[in-house]
């Protein structure tokens, strides 16, 4: 009872300490959109979304149509393809070119 | 909120999820260094530490999403708390890549004889810059647009075009994913090829990781959008996402120009 009343004045006295307004998280410290509404802020950021996935599309389309060249095999060096034990799943990495498929 | 509750703090319940997650994170390091040495069991215990990992992460965030939305314990001084976490949180992300990007500046500005003296090192045959991954650097603050269109429409009310806007920042990262993932099995070099392929892996293989973590922390946004628990005036964990997605955008950057593009000439 006693610790009861202890709490609840306590827990009083800090409301009064700490003024309810200071308790607000700085409201959209990251937005561009100062002077705007958020309906005319997503519309915009809408348009901008469409116009970079068209780039992207049309960017894949030229990258990916015009294929690449592959250079001969370098010579094995000793800094190359260093294996001092096995992976727990075998002798090959996961992202390579198996070459114990058999094991 | 209780009536005889006189502050708005959130006094938070006893829970068994963190010591849940303790011995999940302790059998996995366990687990997973049995697995990489010859110890008997190491993979049994590694997937289950990390089926009890995954498992309090799905828990733990059940009731605090529980917290705030049923029972409207996250009032604006408790939204504090996961606002400077987030924050913090994204600070020590950057410490920790700028650590990959110090690695390999430390080995290409100074190549050592070893590796031919050059950089690349002789023998290796660098992933061309200006393919996937020149492809990859616009769809990244694509989907970073897509997430402000999102942010914009949940400020604005407009609950259905906010759902739309995450589906398409998803969309996007996925493609991402992808293009990263189709990269990967195509490199002329792996992680075991000189101290290139090592920091390449490194730097490249973590971003990646944050991406489809991002893309996770996005997707359940889009589905607590769908729900209806984000709102114009409480939307923390969109905020934390968003901020999240802007990061990993930002190192993709980063690793482009410098891994990438200056890495590879």
């Amino acid at each position: 009872m006693a610790t009861a009343i202890v709490r609840s004045a306590l827990s009083r006295s800090s409301i009064r300490l700490t003024p309810r307004t200071s308790f607000a998280p700085p409201k959209r410290n990251m937005s561009s959109s100062a002077g705007h509404d958020d309906a005319y802020e997503a519309a915009k950021w809408e348009k901008i979304t469409y116009l970079g996935a068209a780039s992207c599309t049309a960017l894949a389309v030229w990258i990916l149509s015009k294929g690449h060249h592959h250079g001969e095999d370098p010579p094995a060096y000793p800094y190359m393809h260093i294996r001092n034990k096995e992976f727990p799943w075998g002798p090959d990495g996961l992202f390579e070119v198996k070459h114990n498929e058999g094991h | 909120m209780i009536e005889s509750q006189r502050h708005s703090y959130h006094l938070v319940d006893p829970s068994p999820w963190p010591i849940s997650g303790s011995l999940g994170a302790l059998a996995t390091t366990v687990g997973g260094v049995m697995y990489m040495h010859p110890f008997q069991g190491g993979a049994r215990l590694l997937s289950l530490g990390l089926i009890f990992l995954l498992y309090t992460m799905f828990v733990w965030w059940r009731d605090v999403l529980r917290e705030s939305t049923l029972e409207g314990h996250h009032t604006k001084v408790v939204q504090l708390g996961p606002r400077y976490g987030s924050i913090l949180f994204i600070v020590s992300e950057v410490m920790f890549f700028f650590a990959f990007f110090w690695a390999s500046s430390h080995s290409s500005l100074a190549p050592a004889v070893e590796i031919g003296g050059i950089w690349p090192p002789k023998g290796i045959g660098v992933l061309d810059p200006w393919e996937i991954p020149f492809l990859n650097t616009p769809i990244l603050p694509s989907s970073g647009a897509a997430v402000t269109w999102a942010h914009h429409a949940i400020l604005a009310g407009k609950e259905k075009r906010a759902v739309y806007a995450l589906v398409a920042t998803v969309l996007l990262a996925l493609v991402f994913t992808g293009f990263q993932g189709m990269e990967y099995y195509q490199a002329p070099f792996t992680i075991s090829d000189s101290i290139y392929g090592s920091t390449f892996f490194l730097a490249t293989g973590f971003h990646g990781f944050h991406v489809i973590i991002g893309t996770l922390f996005l997707i359940i946004c889009g589905i607590r959008q769908y729900l209806g628990h984000l709102t114009k005036e409480h939307h923390v964990g969109f905020e934390a996402a968003a901020w999240y997605w802007h990061f990993v955008d930002v190192v993709w950057l980063f690793l482009f120009v410098s891994i990438y593009w200056w890495g590879g000439i």
